[in-house]
């Protein structure tokens, strides 16, 4: 994926990013980022991605993407959260069944539930394997509600990856600590609508990269006294150890943007001020950026891409100018 | 029966053992014919009464000597020798999935289950409006998050969101009253010999009966054989009830081609339907709409150990196309395979057990 991701924007590299070409990459690279998972804690994947479609970015030790912008003495910091929730293998039964626990972090409801009777992807250690969480046959079921009970959770959950046994699980390079996810399709509807698990977030972190490219490749785009980090940061939801790493490794910062999706109308921008700078003062002045989204939390939480190109255009403006 | 499970069982075990480095190849070979036929099939929509994209998927993977015709309830025939007696197989073009009910003000669709489901495993997933042209890709809302009235009782609605701002602009999508909706669908293997999808209720029935047409010579059949692929089954049957209204007495016996919902699971009880994957198609000897003369069951079971096909034998829920057959007299067998998670969006196959399911209709059209 993360070759399929670079090959995509391979020609938008080295030259300034038009408008047209803004608005011709930024829904693909924002469906392909939605197609991607970053469960807690295991973001790494998405991060070799966005590595690679960021000229001079580096891991840092938090295991962020970063890349400055400008030398001066002034800094100001952008950060998007790549963390999703989601599952790792628990158990591996000797009969091959796997059973799950949540990752460390927020896990919503609706993300635990959808899950029941739907493929998902385990990420291991040889590559992605398909599997499905089993479900009752509605057949055999007696006295389960016709419009569901609602009583599904991961506690629950059996994964079937076709094994018949602890050593097929094995030798597929799965084990307990797998990291497990609703398998992703992306689902492109209505007039520009994208509808994925954590959506929002996806695609504002992807107008995050277009904005970043733009000013890295226009010498100049940072005022000369200053000098913007742009941050892809780990484990958001849990410790915030990412954004926190960046904070104390690279602050102060006279201000801060942390970008997110939350609910709201798809695609609209919700500015507002962010206690985040109450537990990392050098942050400086923190304001949150959040790309509005319907169906919020869900496997088919939905934003709209007119919203993220404004959203880009606006990170630009910001990286340029300052304000 | 628990004897000719054991005993059949045992027989597929010690032929795998005792023959695997030589099986590895021929195996694969047998199952990437399998794959070719059932995974356009799976991946192929067809809501019951909105069949037409299976049946065509059907009629293109049919040797080049068979001509299949449609009747008027949409189920698509396949006549071939002469003579009596006749024996038909039917297998259900048809799958689960929801009908448009209503385009409210705000552009959102109500959406009307068809077939047995469980709509919370749709809920919160994408879903695709079938128009009779272009698909138009929506979600299914997720309830926690979408002001939907409660369901009328009895009926399970849900609620689709296509991105029209108003009902005229959904609309103009193309979308009306009488639609039907799915979710997108591919075909996946796992690990092993396993596979999962959608709808492979009935569309292995399906692939079964492709395969074994693709083996048979119609000219060396002694007998009329009648491949039929219904239409409608999951709503009530209907394809076959036209069928068999059509056929009267004279079918000697059918024989359904259907899912054998399988309690070869965690979450299931299993104090009947434990028909483990793997172990070969089974003869479904009783569900909730037949029941299959002990005698034609030990029949089908001498048959199947003679050509060394796997099989077992059982009961499960649910119901089968050959029962509507049964006020003209006609005995029903049906033949199923073990199905995982039946009905639901993620179901799980052997893929040994149809290719084996595909050597049994085979063997019986030609030999019982």
């Amino acid at each position: 994926m993360a070759a399929a991701l670079a090959l995509s924007l391979l020609a938008l590299a080295g030259s300034p990013l038009g408008a047209q070409e803004r608005e011709a990459a930024l829904p693909d690279l924002a469906v392909r980022l939605a197609a991607m998972t970053a469960i807690t804690g295991y973001e790494q994947r998405l991060v070799d991605s966005l590595l690679a479609l960021l000229p001079g970015a580096t891991r840092d030790r938090a295991g962020n993407a970063v890349v400055v912008l400008g030398a001066g003495a002034r800094r100001r910091l952008v950060a998007c959260p790549v963390s999703e929730p989601g599952f790792v293998v628990g158990h591996v039964r000797d009969d091959g069944w796997l059973t799950l626990r949540r990752a460390p972090g927020r896990v919503g409801p609706l993300v635990e539930r959808q899950i029941e009777g739907q493929r998902v992807t385990l990420f291991g250690r040889r590559g992605a394997v398909p599997g499905v969480v089993a479900v009752r046959s509605i057949h055999l079921t007696r006295g389960r509600g016709a419009a569901g009970d609602g009583s599904f959770t991961v506690d629950s959950a059996y994964v079937d990856i076709g094994a018949t046994s602890r050593a097929d699980v094995a030798a597929a390079g799965v084990g307990v600590l797998t990291p497990v996810a609703l398998a992703k399709r992306p689902q492109r509807y209505g007039p520009d609508l994208l509808a994925a698990p954590v959506a929002a977030r996806r695609t504002a972190c992807a107008a995050l990269v277009l904005a970043a490219r733009r000013a890295a490749a226009e010498q100049g785009m940072v005022p000369r006294e200053e000098s913007v980090v742009v941050a892809f940061v780990v484990e958001q939801d849990l410790s915030g150890r990412g954004l926190g790493t960046v904070a104390n490794a690279r602050g102060p910062f006279a201000e801060t943007i942390v970008l997110d999706g939350g609910a709201g109308t798809p695609g609209g921008l919700v500015r507002g001020p962010d206690s985040l700078a109450v537990r990392w003062p050098r942050l400086g002045t923190v304001t949150r950026w959040s790309l509005g989204a319907r169906y919020a939390g869900s496997a088919v939480e939905t934003t709209a891409l007119g919203g993220a190109d404004t959203l880009a255009t606006a990170l630009a403006r910001w990286i340029g100018e300052g304000r | 029966m628990t004897t000719a499970r054991a005993w059949l069982a045992g027989g597929w075990m010690c032929g795998a053992l005792l023959a695997a480095p030589a099986l590895a190849g021929q195996e694969a070979a047998r199952l990437a014919a399998v794959e070719e036929v059932l995974s356009p099939l799976v991946e192929s929509y067809g809501v019951s009464g909105m069949e037409a994209p299976v049946r065509a998927t059907v009629a293109r993977l049919l040797p080049a000597w068979a001509r299949a015709q449609t009747d008027t309830a949409g189920n698509l025939w396949l006549t071939m020798g002469r003579g009596e007696p006749t024996v038909v197989f039917v297998a259900h073009l048809d799958e689960i999935g929801f009908q448009v009910r209503a385009v409210r003000d705000d552009g959102t669709l109500d959406a009307e289950a068809l077939g047995g489901l469980f709509p919370s495993l749709w809920e919160g997933q994408p879903a695709l409006v079938h128009t009779g042209g272009p698909d138009v890709p929506g979600v299914f809302a997720p309830r926690d998050s979408a002001s939907s009235a409660a369901a009328p009782a009895g009926v399970a609605l849900v609620r689709v969101d296509v991105g029209g701002a108003d009902r005229a602009a959904t609309q103009a999508m193309g979308i009306r009253v009488g639609q039907t909706i799915t979710s997108p669908k591919r075909y996946v293997r796992l690990l092993g010999t396993r596979a999962t999808g959608r709808s492979f209720d009935d569309r292995v029935g399906s692939a079964a009966l492709v395969l074994a047409a693709r083996r048979l010579d119609p000219a060396r059949l002694r007998h009329t054989v009648i491949f039929l692929w219904s239409t409608r089954e999951e709503i009530g049957l209907e394809g076959a009830r036209a069928a068999a209204a059509a056929l009267g007495l004279r079918p000697a016996r059918v024989h359904a081609i259907d899912t054998f919902v399988s309690a070869d699971s965690p979450l299931e009880r299993r104090n009947f339907a434990v028909a483990p994957l793997g172990l070969g198609p089974v003869a479904r000897a009783l569900d909730n709409s037949s029941v299959t003369p002990p005698a034609y069951v030990d029949s089908l079971a001498a048959l199947a150990r003679t050509r060394r096909i796997p099989l077992q034998v059982e009961s499960t829920n649910g119901g089968n196309d050959g029962s509507v057959f049964a006020e003209w007299g006609v005995p029903d067998v049906p033949i199923g395979w073990p199905l995982r998670y039946s009905h639901s969006p993620a179901e799980v196959v052997d893929l040994r057990d149809v290719a084996a399911l595909a050597d049994l209709v085979a063997a019986v059209a030609a030999g019982w």
